[in-house]
């Protein structure tokens, strides 16, 4: 069922994208929801459930901020506690992902 | 579906959230859709690349029933957390029903009998100086007290034990449904 392992794989790996995007810069769940959504096919609605599981974790905060356009945009940060956890998550996952290529790469 | 079609049944399936959450989680959905608008889509796009509110909701309502879990530990946090845990459809309802059941069943039973003990000891204590039990008065006395203080320490092991059991079903709803299936597919 590789669509099943798809799933199973985008599950592991979405907390570690939007940790990896807001290490970058703070951002707002439309712009962070448009990105996965583009590049890893998430469903954008899933943001909101995940940035308020991260928030309840302790792994980000909110803070509000005038838009150019329109009424005030609520962004994320990464807490102390976040920034940690992303370096831990990325180094695990490099790792990870380098053995599973190194496997990959010997099958035929 | 339309904007409001979506924020209509998304509303529905938050009802029994605290006001305030419900408020911030449907403020987030809105301006979703007038980001959305902004950046030129249409509300039935939004709207699908959302995904189905009905989930959705079920997803928040289980994330904030853990959370009560967590931030207070009392019988009704703990049937919140099972409950949200179930709706989500996390675990086979029917495979689990039937042990939940019995695990309930068995906690009850040992509840009644650990309360039960605990007023036989107590009866025993107090009637102890007037009664006529083998060994004396004294005896009784110290047999009752025997009685309340093994009686308590049965009910607090089994109060650690429920408290293991309800994080269990946590950790494993969390583990398995932290994203639902249908909620990662964009629905056409």
């Amino acid at each position: 069922m590789p669509e099943g392992i798809e799933i199973q794989l985008k599950k592991g790996v979405l907390d570690l994208c939007v940790l990896a995007l807001l290490s970058q810069h703070d951002s707002y769940a439309y712009e962070i929801a448009a990105r996965l959504a583009d590049q890893i096919g998430m469903g954008e609605g899933t943001i909101y459930p995940l940035m308020r599981r991260l928030q309840n974790e302790g792994l980000v905060e909110t803070y509000l901020e005038e838009s150019p356009s329109g009424p005030s945009r609520k962004y994320y940060r990464l807490t102390e506690t976040g920034r940690a956890s992303f370096v831990s998550q990325k180094a695990a996952w490099g790792s990870f992902s380098a053995a599973v290529q190194s496997i990959l790469g010997g099958a035929k | 579906m339309t904007r409001q079609a979506f924020m209509a049944r998304l509303r529905e399936g938050l009802v029994g959230l605290p006001a305030q959450s419900q408020a911030d989680i449907l403020a987030d959905y809105e301006t979703h859709f007038a980001e959305g608008a902004a950046a030129g889509r249409s509300e039935a796009e939004v709207a699908a690349a959302l995904g189905d509110p009905g989930r959705l909701a079920r997803e928040l309502r289980a994330e904030a029933g853990l959370k009560r879990w967590e931030s207070e530990r009392n019988a009704s946090s703990a049937g919140a957390a099972v409950f949200a845990v179930l709706g989500l459809g996390a675990i086979d309802i029917m495979v689990l029903l039937p042990i939940l059941m019995g695990v309930a069943g068995a906690i009850v039973g040992v509840s009644v009998a650990v309360i039960a003990v605990f007023i036989a000891g107590g009866a025993m204590f107090a009637a102890g100086p007037f009664g006529t039990f083998p060994g004396g008065a004294g005896a009784a006395l110290l047999g009752g007290l025997g009685l309340m203080a093994g009686a308590s320490s049965v009910g607090a092991v089994l109060t650690i034990v429920v408290i293991g059991l309800v994080n269990a079903l946590v950790w494993y709803g969390r583990l398995h449904y932290r994203l639902l299936k249908p909620a990662l597919e964009p629905q056409a």
